[in-house]
């Protein structure tokens, strides 16, 4: 467990920006207290001055995993953000988008979200911006990334994808296993 | 020709309304012979005929039909255009014709199989199923993998042009199935039946039975069955035995009823032999599924089957029905069984313990030393629960109750013929169960019949004992002299729970009997004691106090019998077993009917096994003499009931005394059994007895129930049926008279013993409940403010309350628990405070607890005296040092990233160095407002002094707002009344102008005389009414208006700039001015209406505004703003004063 370096950090910050842009300093810089970033086993946790604390009794090989786990740096050193992330990042989202309940399976199951499943999209939407995906009920559901702008998903057929899909809340059940 | 004919169908369509049946029949008769006739109607909504078809029966040669066709079809008759055509054939003619066929079929295939086989020039293919076997007589048949019959074929292969030898036995994926119409071979009704009743496995499963992994083994039995045949000529026998193998083979298969039909069949002519008999056979077992499912209701048919089958006693894939009851059984032992009774009776009062696995080694024992006859008494017993228990006990012990046949067979020191007459009796109860006793009964007259055995008692015994828990039931149901605890809803469950114990306890009995008896009783007894302490313990109610009690009894029987088994020991032989076995059971439903204490039973049980019938009745009728009885008996065992009466007299005492006098009265007991058992057993049984009911003891001492208020009445109750069944023990058999009795005696001895234990702890436990009422407050554990202070004194104040709790701890056990162990616990306690003691010594200490208490009482965050080195203020900066440092490691991270925020982002963020108050202020608008915290007042929007402030205004606003429109809606009404006259008065102008040259005068007049008549009708109303007219109080208002400028101004000049004031102030100006100059105008000529500009419709001076101009002055400006102008006036002198005070007070300070 260690500190991430500068260029880890940007490459992570990098990346969380896409979802929720400026609001990222919100996460960095907290008012409810001290809120760091750790890599541990190659992941990204978001700890808690607290809980730092008290993870640093635990030795780094028994370590699992404290605090939120945001993602993972690959081995080619690209951050991925992982759906235990989505907590912090659907408060903060600036693109949402928003599925209807008939398309909520599919996505949940790991599939793209179609534009006959889209219910609504936050406008001015670029293309490849990352959009956080909220159920109509506002339940955050995952992320991923607009495949079409705004303007684009006005005129492509149905069947067409609007948002590639990057992580949604059904990986909890569906990769158990890796997420820490 | 008539051969030729045959039954048709037609569809006459498009017939008109006035067609009748006999119309069509003549009409038909011509072709050929018309059998029915069927008209349709089909109508709409109204009831109108829409459409009118018929149908047509008709016995018709070829030739015929098709003439009639071409004559009547498209024709017109009777206002219809005919339309014929074949139709199907009616559903239920269709039906009833396969029936008939199938009939046929059935006959044909029963009364002559062979006949058919050899017509068709069959061979028997079971001879030799060794692949590879040609099949003789055929060329180019083999028989293939799987035993089929299977033709070689010669393929052309598609790339070499050469001709390849198929041979299927050497290929094993050579099934395919081939779709056939089923309907030739098997017809709907065996299909329906077949999915009822059918043995095959998968209506097997469907059904919720699953049987064993016995396949393979038999397969190769028949197998070799049919190898054997092949051997030995063909008859009868062995072609049916043949097919019954093909079925059973089929039956394997998972779509059993189908594949022999649908095995591959080539096209080719000799396939015709193989797949005959292949009909056939299938035919057979249609039939005899048929015949199965038939059995399954019918028991008697069952029955004869079962024996033939016994007859043949080879295992063929018949017996499979048997096998398959059996199969599900196959894995489950002994010990599960009695786990799962266990359970079920457990799981009834919420307990599982270890008694439970203690009696589970029990029963493993058991199954060790079972023979036959005490599986089937077992058995016999499960049947019994079952029957009893078929509302409440789930489908767990039918499985059960099948292990134990399956046991049976392992077990097999019997014939198999017994078995099997055991399965047929298992299975006749098991049919029986959904029926009523009644039916039961019958079946096992049946079986008097056939077999007057011991498993004839048995069932009988079950029987009887349906009867017993029928009555039990309904004496439950109706009677006053119901125990108290069995409550109409809790019935049942005990009743079952009884069955459960009843069905236990003749169980162990026998183990003993077999094999080491003296060792196991004990066990038993503890296991069951313990059992029921715990049962007590986890019951509130006293189900679980009368179950236990019948358990007792259920023990007490237990010793009975062993004597018995005793006295007749000397008889090894088997037969005598068995006698002594049934003996046995003859004495059970005695022993039965104490654990049920079903009143009215005891005194018909004992006639019970000869005469079951009765039991029914017998019960009212026995009810009275019982009472006699008691007294009888309680004559006869002088001996017995005095020492009861002396063990009695301790155990009344007892309450008084404690918990010693607990464990005495607990010891006396023991010696009530331990005479019991000695009379009744051995003294070395009875020793090692002393030591298992003085552990029994203990754990009932330990684990003590509470005792509701009802336990007296509870305990009436028990001592009269105790009478009662000891009266009928002894009518039943004197020679066990004494043994019953002295067991009873026991019991009630250990009964009262357990009543006074219990009424010890319920008022132990009373005044538990009791002591937070009476000083809550006492028990005080030592809080934070007493660490606070010193540490003696903390000492002194914990050891207080400690004690206190210790008190209250030891009044509310009484003399029930050790208090060792709370002492114990204490002890440690006061040692670990004294271990942490010496660190607080000094001033050092002092301040150690300080920071001790700074912390909070937790453990984790005790500083202990690490922290205390050499100075605490040391110590403490150097923690504080640590902090800083972590912070400031933090920190700087923080600000790492920040800064690679603003890279990332491309946006300049404010300073992020100072933490906490940048930060608060940057998430200011996020921060969620908390108005019971003080810091967040900053957040709070101030409205205090502005508010004072404009509280006048918003009242003048208010006021202004209210009271205008009030005075509008008068003058609302009084110029709608004028409204008319005004336009009358135009139209009037109007003509005289049409006449005359416009002139100002006429129309000046005119409007006075408008106008005086609105003053008529408002005059009052207005008094300083300012007007657009041009006589009347012209200097009223003229003067008003100068006035209000005079005062508007001031106000101006205070206040802080009012546009409202000074707009309105110039309007009323100018308009003063226009007026001024009209009113000078009518002295003078008329001035020229061109001097304004000229409107669309109407000129400048047009008098029809000159109305209308009144009208809207009359409801808008004239009243509403006198009135308003005075209320301003007055508000703004008013608030002149006001703010001339404010300002004074302000230059005061």
């Amino acid at each position: 467990m260690r500190p991430l370096t500068e260029e880890e950090t940007r490459v992570m910050f990098e990346k969380i920006a896409k979802y929720i842009g400026e609001n990222l300093q919100l996460l960095v810089d907290r008012p409810d207290g001290t809120y760091c970033f750790r890599l541990h086993n190659d992941r990204v946790y978001y700890v808690s001055e607290k809980i730092l604390k008290l993870g640093a009794n635990i030795s780094g090989d028994k370590l699992v995993s404290l605090g939120t786990c945001f993602g993972k740096f690959t081995k080619t050193h690209k951050f991925r953000l992982h759906i235990t992330a989505l907590d912090y990042l659907a408060p903060y989202a600036k693109y949402k988008v928003w599925i209807k309940p008939g398309a909520e399976q599919s996505f949940l199951y790991g599939n793209h979200v179609l534009k006959s499943g889209l219910g609504r999209i936050t406008e001015n939407t670029s293309q490849y911006q990352g959009v956080v995906v909220y159920s109509m009920a506002d339940i955050p559901l995952g992320f991923g990334v607009a495949a079409k702008s705004t303007q684009d998903c006005r005129k492509v057929d149905p069947m067409a994808i609007v948002v590639f899909h990057q992580a949604d809340i059904g990986e909890y059940v569906r990769h158990e296993e890796t997420l820490t | 020709m008539k051969a030729n004919r045959e039954k048709k169908r037609l569809f006459v369509g498009g017939l008109g309304q006035a067609i009748s049946k006999t119309d069509l029949q003549n009409q038909f008769s011509r072709f050929g012979e018309v059998s029915d006739v069927e008209i349709i109607t089909r109508k709409d909504d109204q009831g109108n005929p829409q459409k009118i078809f018929a149908y047509v029966n008709i016995k018709v040669a070829e030739a015929d039909l098709k003439k009639c066709m071409s004559v009547l079809n498209k024709t017109k008759w009777k206002g219809g255009t005919l339309q014929i055509q074949l139709a199907k054939e009616s559903f239920l003619h269709r039906l009833a014709q396969e029936r008939e066929e199938e009939k046929a079929k059935k006959e044909k295939s029963t009364t002559d199989n062979i006949n058919v086989l050899e017509k068709m020039g069959g061979i028997d293919f079971q001879m030799k199923a060794v692949p590879g076997t040609e099949v003789p007589g055929h060329k180019n048949w083999v028989v293939s993998k799987f035993g089929r019959v299977l033709p070689v074929l010669h393929l052309k292969n598609q790339h070499k042009r050469k001709i390849m030898k198929y041979d299927p036995s050497k290929y094993c994926h050579n099934l395919k199935k081939i779709g056939e119409d089923f309907t030739d071979t098997i017809p709907i009704t065996s299909l329906t039946w077949e999915l009822e009743g059918g043995n095959d496995p998968m209506s097997k499963k469907r059904r919720g039975e699953f049987s064993d992994f016995r396949g393979p083994p038999k397969k190769m039995k028949e197998m070799q069955k049919g190898k054997g045949s092949t051997v030995s000529p063909r008859t009868s026998r062995l072609s049916e035995n043949s097919t019954s193998t093909q079925r059973g083979a089929a039956q394997k298969m998972p779509c059993a009823s189908l594949i022999p039909n649908s095995s591959p069949v080539p096209d080719s002519g000799s396939q015709k032999l193989q797949s005959v008999p292949f009909q056939i056979s299938d035919l057979e077992t249609a039939r005899k599924r048929n015949s199965m499912s038939d059995d399954d209701i019918d028991s008697e048919d069952e029955l004869r089957m079962l024996i033939a089958e016994e007859e043949n006693l080879q295992r063929t894939a018949w017996s499979s029905t048997n096998e398959s009851e059996n199969d599900l059984f196959e894995v489950v032992s002994d010990d599960f069984k009695s786990d799962v009774h266990k359970l079920h009776s457990l799981s009834g009062l919420g307990i599982n313990n270890g008694s439970c696995r203690v009696s589970d080694g029990i029963m493993g024992s058991d199954h060790e030393y079972d023979s036959g006859d005490t599986d089937e008494i077992i058995a016999m017993k499960q049947n019994i629960s079952k029957a009893k228990n078929s509302a409440e006990i789930s489908q767990t012990e039918k499985p059960m109750h099948n292990k134990t046949l399956k046991k049976k067979e392992f077990s097999n020191h019997c014939n198999k013929v017994q078995k099997r007459k055991i399965n047929k009796e298992s299975a006749l109860s098991n049919g029986v169960k959904p029926l009523n006793h009644k039916s039961s009964d019958a079946s096992s007259g049946d079986d008097e019949d056939s077999e007057g055995d011991e498993e004839y008692k048995a069932i009988m015994k079950n029987c009887t004992r349906v009867n017993l828990t029928l009555a039990d039931l309904e004496q439950l149901a109706g009677s006053d002299l119901v125990v108290p605890e069995d409550s109409e809803s809790s019935g049942p469950e005990t009743t079952c729970c009884k069955f459960d114990r009843a069905s236990k306890s003749p169980k162990t009995p026998r183990t003993l009997g077999q094999g080491q008896r003296c060792i196991h009783p004990e066990e038993i007894l503890a296991s069951l004691l313990e059992e029921e302490n715990t049962c007590g313990k986890q019951k509130p109610k006293e189900n679980s106090l009368k179950s236990k009690f019948q358990a007792f009894r259920g023990v007490g029987s237990l010793y009975a019998k062993e004597s018995v088994k005793k006295t007749l020991k000397e008889s090894v032989d088997s037969n005598n077993i068995n006698e002594n076995q049934s003996s046995l059971k003859l004495e059970d439903p005695s022993s039965i009917s104490v654990e049920n204490e079903s009143l009215c039973v005891n005194g018909s049980s004992s006639k019970l096994s000869q005469q079951h019938p009765k039991t029914i009745n017998s019960p009212n009728h026995t009810l009275p003499q019982k009472r006699q009885f008691t007294f009888q008996t309680q004559d006869h065992k002088i001996v017995s009931s005095s020492k009861r009466g002396g063990r009695n007299s301790v155990s009344s005492l007892l309450p008084l005394k404690g918990k010693k006098s607990l464990s005495l009265s607990a010891k006396t007991y023991k010696i009530g059994i331990d005479k019991d058992s000695c009379h009744s057993t051995k003294k070395t049984v009875a020793a090692s007895e002393e030591e298992g009911s003085d552990s029994s003891s203990l754990t009932s001492l330990e684990k003590l129930p509470e005792v509701s208020p009802r336990k007296d009445t509870q305990e009436g109750t028990t001592d009269i049926s105790h009478s009662i069944s000891s009266s009928a023990n002894v009518n039943a058999k004197d020679k066990y008279a004494e043994d019953n009795q002295k067991r009873l005696a026991a019991l009630e001895a250990r009964q009262k013993a357990k009543e006074v234990k219990k009424k010890l702890v319920h008022d132990a436990l009373a005044n538990l409940d009791a002591r937070p009422e009476d000083k809550p407050t006492h028990i005080i554990f030592g809080s934070d403010s007493e660490d606070e202070t010193e540490e003696t004194s903390i000492q002194e104040q914990r050891r207080p309350g400690k004690e206190i709790l210790k008190e209250s701890v030891g009044k509310a056990s009484g003399q029930l628990f050790d208090s060792s162990d709370d002492e114990e616990l204490d002890s440690e306690d006061d040692i670990d405070r004294f271990k942490i003691k010496p660190q607080f010594e000094g001033r050092a200490g002092q301040k150690l607890l300080d920071l001790q208490s700074h912390f909070g009482s937790d453990d984790r965050f005790r500083l202990d005296s690490r922290f205390l080195e050499s100075d605490s203020e040391e110590e403490q900066e150097e923690v504080n040092e640590k902090k800083t440092a972590e912070e400031e490691e933090l920190a700087a991270e923080k600000k790492k990233a920040l800064n690679v925020v603003q890279s990332v982002l491309h946006i300049t963020l404010n300073n992020p160095t100072s933490k906490g108050s940048v930060a608060a202020k940057k998430f200011k608008d996020i921060i969620r407002y908390d108005p019971t915290r003080h810091d967040h007042a900053t957040y709070e929007r101030k409205k205090d002094d502005k508010p004072k402030e404009s509280k006048a205004k918003r009242k003048k606003k208010k006021e202004e707002a209210e009271k205008l429109p009030e005075v509008s809606k008068e003058m609302y009404y009084n110029i709608a009344t004028n409204l008319k006259e005004i336009f009358q008065t135009t139209k009037d102008t109007h003509e005289k102008e049409e006449g005359t040259a416009r002139n100002e005068d006429g129309g000046g007049d005119e409007m006075e005389e408008i106008r005086s008549a609105a003053a008529l009708t408002s005059g009052t109303e207005q008094p300083s009414g300012f007007m657009f007219s041009f006589f009347d109080s012209d200097t009223k208002d003229v003067k008003e208006e100068t006035y209000k400028v005079e005062e508007v101004k001031p106000g101006k000049t205070v206040w802080k700039g009012n546009p409202h004031f000074q707009d309105s102030s110039s309007e009323e100006e100018d308009v003063t001015e226009e007026t001024d100059c009209r009113r000078s105008s009518p002295g003078e000529a008329s001035v020229p209406e061109k001097e304004t500009t000229r409107f669309f419709f109407f000129s400048k001076n047009d008098e029809r505004l000159h109305g209308s101009d009144m009208f809207w002055s009359g409801v808008g400006s004239n009243i509403s703003r006198n009135s308003w102008e005075a209320r301003t006036n007055s508000l703004r002198m008013d608030c002149r004063k006001k703010h001339k005070e404010a300002k004074r007070k302000v230059k005061s300070k």
